[in-house]
């Protein structure tokens, strides 16, 4: 702590003289005062690393992560014409492609069906919120077992009605569509939870002057609900999309990366090449790579959201 | 601009109160393993802590804590701590990253392949050092482990936990099906034929399963005489690309692939939990598992389980098997009192009654072959007679380059690619682009490994 | 207004439905339980005995009770520090005007765009570094910086109008003031909910401790949940499946507690 400490109250120090004698930059000093723990915090644990990474992607590192051969683009190269990272960015597209809509279409339903005043209504809202309390460890042990191929509940059902065994999370069809079902389960409750409140948010004045028109329940849906909802379903969509480009604790538990790297998502494979094959050059090239489609993604998301949004 | 002061005064207290909270007990605990040696030197009476880290988990750990607890309980001048870190992968990967600091452990277990990797991190005291000062007597381990973990005349790490891999079969579907269930299959061509007369038999049971793990086709491939590496399985030179020949790497898929063409091989992918569940389950008859496994598997099968030698081609000759398993590493840096009692406990763990106990209570086979003569382990075969396959196969083993087993520092990255081939062909795919991969990756991942190393 | 019946019978059928399906993988493994390890191997579907032995093993093995407090240590004081840095920045975000404040937003948003995994190799050093391995701070202050509470308290302050702030300035009251009596009040929901959303995400975590803690006496309770499982053996549904509801236990009762907090709270963060 003593290291950290003392350059942090020297620079207070000196931007405090500093605001002294220059009233116009008193604000700035000010705004900057404010945001000075998160600044540093940031730049010690997020920025910092991040140009470590970059720094890393040019190199091999021997396995306790020290650079040993300077390689340039090389890394990059590599990646590129390696089909195991292609693979691993294409099968992150589809993950992302499944869960996202799949987590967003399934709380809006959940959020639909309980946002009517109905007796009892409560408890439900606390059932289908309840996964956001469940862990990504525990939830991964659960769906673990459902997706046993033996004794699992989803196999034992297939055999009640007659149906072939699946092999949900060793055949290379199906493991990355089971992991994405386990994935949307995981995160509906969270998205569940906020979409509601959009819900209850909306004016019940409009409903009420639709009914006087006649308008029935899908119009209204379509007219009133959505529109209404729109900032709301944005912040869930930008947030889906980065956690769903993010994901790395269910592959870990449940299918560590197979059937033929199948569920290899991007960030599983980078925590494979940097801490298993101790490929840290490699490995924080992808993270880089990770980075920019993450960044690229969240421009155009914002530059789309702003034009399609309606705001109350 | 008072004001900002006080917000700074505020922010700061803040930031060291959110520190001096919880630092009393880590700056304790620090000063604590700090002063450690000197209290030992100070005062004999304090006994010596010892951290040893392992892979050990589920029922293992169990049993691994059982030795530790004895051990602790038989004499007072040392304190051993174990301290379970996750899966072999994940344990290596922490030590690597911590090495040299204070949070690393004064012993570890480290599976064999990561023999070349810690020989090459540094951060290890070969036991040679102690087993000269003392003149201990490493001979009375068993010949095939000497023979794995010596190197140019040097153990660096103390063999602790080895296993083989072994087939476990049904032997109640075996006699279902017509077949004799005391004289299980050896051959790859065996298993096809006792596959399928067991599917004939019933259709609801798949024959055979191999778990798509690196070690098994590693053993496998050992078991018809074939090297994993070139340079002797690297133990002449380093390796710079595969060692076996296109017909034994392909030996094993081809095999796989037959039986999947006749419908009897059940696909588990890389999950050997799933594999032994499907097995318990009676959704498969045969599978390899390590010998680890044994005492569970006999115990909570709810059937007669019999166990069998790995099998190999038919037109070659049983090689035999490589030491798996784990040994224990002492680190460097560390005070001598510390590293003395490692040894210590090392040595206590040698002993025939700990290994035999081992043994009995796992399936991991006894590195020090006078535990056979336990009492323990007399009476446990006589309830489980199973046990003694895994032993009876190690020791019938030829040594040779092949099954001393291959040394070089990116075998676990060589192993995930091998799984991923495997898998590739267990889901249909063709046998030549699965192989062709295999040599491909890991040539190429021999070659950076090679020049990462700087030298 | 009143809901017909035929409308108030489908909703109850599709709220049941969906209920049963979103609850089922928690009530199955509740269940499972209670179960022995034989009966799960059978496949047995409902258990025919109920024994507490699993829960009795998974005490027994492993100090859960020191990982439960592991765990509440490290995310109250994740929870803390969340709180104070996020509604800090937020602060300076709505109410302070200074040069270069959209890019620093800009910056702070761009962070939420940077998965952890990928700088937790140079992050492990530091930490490494300062030693702090095996400690709470090690384990909670690389997350004190919150660029997701900073927006959902952003959004909160900008509903305290502005002339409030002016007011205040006119009448000699200085930011800090302005910020511990004004704005923290009117932001509690918020500032709720922020608080549960931050110690529900921390006590999920668990690829940081699992990597910083090699140690029992600062191991969390997730890591626990990862150690009951065994890489070559025979795994013990039984065993497990206790461990995970225990596990989620606390969890869930925040969750039960505070939900109506909760969604309020993250509900205003999502609206501009």
């Amino acid at each position: 702590m003593k290291q950290v400490a003392l350059p942090y109250q020297e620079h207070e120090h000196k931007g405090l003289l500093k605001a002294l004698k220059l009233q116009r930059m008193a604000s700035f000093s000010k705004g900057m005062l404010f945001l000075l723990p998160s600044i540093i915090l940031f730049s010690v644990f997020l920025f910092y690393p991040l140009g470590r990474t970059l720094y890393l992607s040019f190199f091999l590192t021997n396995s306790s992560g020290q650079t040993t051969v300077f390689v340039g683009l090389e890394n990059y190269m590599n990646i590129f014409n390696s089909p195991i990272f292609l693979k691993s960015l294409q099968s992150t597209l589809l993950f992302v492609l499944y869960t996202v809509p799949g987590t967003i279409l399934v709380s809006l339903f959940l959020a639909i069906i309980a946002n009517e005043k109905l007796k009892g209504v409560g408890l439900f809202r606390t059932m289908y919120a309840s996964t956001m309390g469940i862990s990504t460890a525990a939830a991964s042990v659960f769906w673990l077992f459902l997706f046993h191929p033996s004794i699992g509940w989803l196999n034992q059902l297939l055999k009640l009605l007659g149906a072939d065994a699946i092999g949900w999370l060793t055949n290379p069809d199906w493991a990355l569509f089971s992991v994405s079902i386990a994935t949307i389960w995981m995160n509906s409750g969270f998205t569940f939870l906020i979409l509601l409140g959009g819900l209850q948010s909306i004016d019940q004045y409009l409903y009420e002057s639709a009914n006087i028109d006649g308008a029935g329940y899908f119009y209204k849906l379509r007219r009133i609900t959505l529109p209404m909802l729109s900032p709301t379903l944005f912040f869930v969509i930008t947030v889906s999309f980065i956690n769903a480009f993010q994901t790395f604790g269910q592959i870990d538990m449940l299918t560590r990366g197979g059937p033929q790297n199948e569920t290899n998502l991007i960030v599983y494979s980078i925590y494979q090449d940097a801490f298993m094959n101790y490929q840290f050059g490699t490995a924080s090239a992808q993270a880089m790579i990770l980075f920019f489609i993450i960044l690229i993604l969240t421009l155009i998301q914002f530059k789309l959201g702003e034009r399609k949004v309606h705001y109350q | 601009m008072k004001k900002i002061a006080v917000i700074l005064f505020g922010l700061f207290i803040l930031l060291v109160g959110c520190q001096t909270n919880d630092s009393p007990e880590t700056s304790e605990e620090a000063a604590a393993e700090e002063s450690t040696p000197e209290e030992v030197e100070s005062e004999p009476n304090e006994p010596v802590e010892v951290v040893f880290w392992h892979a050990m988990g589920g029922a293992l750990q169990e049993a691994l804590d059982q030795i530790v607890d004895q051990y602790n309980a038989s004499q007072d001048a040392v304190v051993v701590t174990a301290d379970y870190q996750g899966t072999y992968d994940e344990a290596l990967t922490k030590f690597n990253t911590i090495a040299g600091t204070d949070s690393a452990p004064t012993m570890m277990q480290v599976f064999e392949i990561g023999t070349k990797s810690m020989i090459n991190s540094g951060g290890i005291e070969p036991i040679q050092t102690f087993v000269d000062a003392e003149g201990y007597d490493m001979s009375q381990l068993e010949e095939n482990i000497i023979n794995y973990y010596q190197l140019d005349d040097t153990f660096y790490s103390m063999p602790f936990n080895s296993s083989t891999p072994v087939m476990y079969y049904n032997k109640d579907a075996f006699d279902a099906a017509g077949l004799d269930a005391d004289t299980p299959p050896a051959t790859y061509q065996e298993v096809e034929a006792a596959s399928k007369q067991i599917t004939e038999s019933n259709p609801e049971m798949k024959g055979f399963a191999l778990q798509a793990y690196g070690w098994l086709y590693e053993q496998l491939l050992a078991n018809q005489g074939a090297l994993l590496m070139n340079n002797d399985n690297g133990r002449s030179d380093t390796p710079t690309e595969v060692g076996f020949t296109e017909e034994e790497g392909k030996s094993v898929f081809e095999w796989v692939e037959r039986m999947i063409n006749d419908d009897t091989f059940a696909n588990y992918g890389t999950n050997g939990d799933n594999m032994i569940a499907g097995f318990f389950a009676e959704d498969v008859a045969m599978f390899i598992a390590s010998s680890a496994n044994v005492r569970n598997v006999v115990d909570s099968a709810p059937f007669e389980v019999g166990v069998g030698f790995l099998p190999y081609p038919e037109d070659k000759d049983r090689e035999g098997v490589v030491i798996g398993g784990a040994s224990l590493w002492m680190m460097n840096g560390k005070p001598e009192e510390e590293q003395l009692a490692a040894w210590d406990f090392m040595k206590y763990l040698q002993t025939p009654e700990i290994q035999g106990a081992w043994h009995a209570s796992t399936g991991y086979f006894a590195i020090n072959p006078a535990a056979y003569e336990q009492p323990i382990v007399l009476e446990t075969y006589e309830q489980i007679p199973q046990l003694q396959v895994t032993v009876e196969q190690l020791q019938s083993t030829v040594s040779s380059f092949a099954t001393q087993g291959a040394l070089m520092d990116m075998i676990p990255e060589g192993r995930r690619i091998t799984e991923t081939a495997l898998e590739t062909v267990y889901n249909g795919g063709d046998v030549d682009t699965a192989y062709q991969s295999v040599v491909d990756q890991i040539n190429a991942a021999i070659e950076q490994a090679n020049r990462a190393r700087g030298e | 207004m009143t809901i017909p019946l035929r409308t108030k019978i489908i909703l109850y059928t599709l709220l049941v439905l969906a209920a049963l399906i979103m609850f089922a993988p928690l009530l199955i493994t509740f269940m499972m339980s209670f179960m022995s390890g034989q009966e799960i191997m059978m496949g047995n579907m409902i258990p025919t005995s109920f024994s507490l032995e699993n829960y009795v093993a998974v005490f027994q093995r492993f100090p859960l009770v020191r990982y439960l407090l592991n765990s509440l240590v490290m995310s109250l004081l994740i929870m803390t520090g969340q709180l104070i840095i996020s509604s800090l920045a937020a602060y300076a975000f709505v109410f302070i005007e200074f040069k270069g404040r959209d890019l620093i937003f800009f910056l702070f948003i761009a962070t939420m765009m940077v998965p952890f995994e990928a700088s937790v190799i140079p992050n492990f050093h530091t930490i490494r570094d300062l030693n702090w391995l095996n400690s709470y701070q090690g384990l909670a202050l690389p997350f004190f910086a919150m660029a997701f509470g900073t927006f959902l308290l952003r959004q909160n302050f900008k509903q305290i109008p502005k002339e409030l702030k002016e007011a205040s300035q006119i009448a000699g009251i200085g930011d800090l003031k302005f910020f511990l009596t004004v704005v923290l009040p009117v932001a509690k929901t918020s500032l709720l909910t922020l608080g549960v959303y931050g110690f529900l995400t921390s006590w999920n975590m668990y690829l940081w401790p699992l990597l910083t803690t090699t140690d029992d006496r600062f191991r969390t309770v997730q890591i626990g949940l990862r150690q009951l499982q065994s890489q070559e053996q025979l795994n013990e549904w039984g065993v497990i499946m206790a461990g995970a509801i225990i596990v989620v236990i606390p969890t869930l009762m925040i969750l039960f507690l505070g939900q109506k907090r909760l969604q309020q709270g993250l509900t205003e963060g999502a609206l501009k």
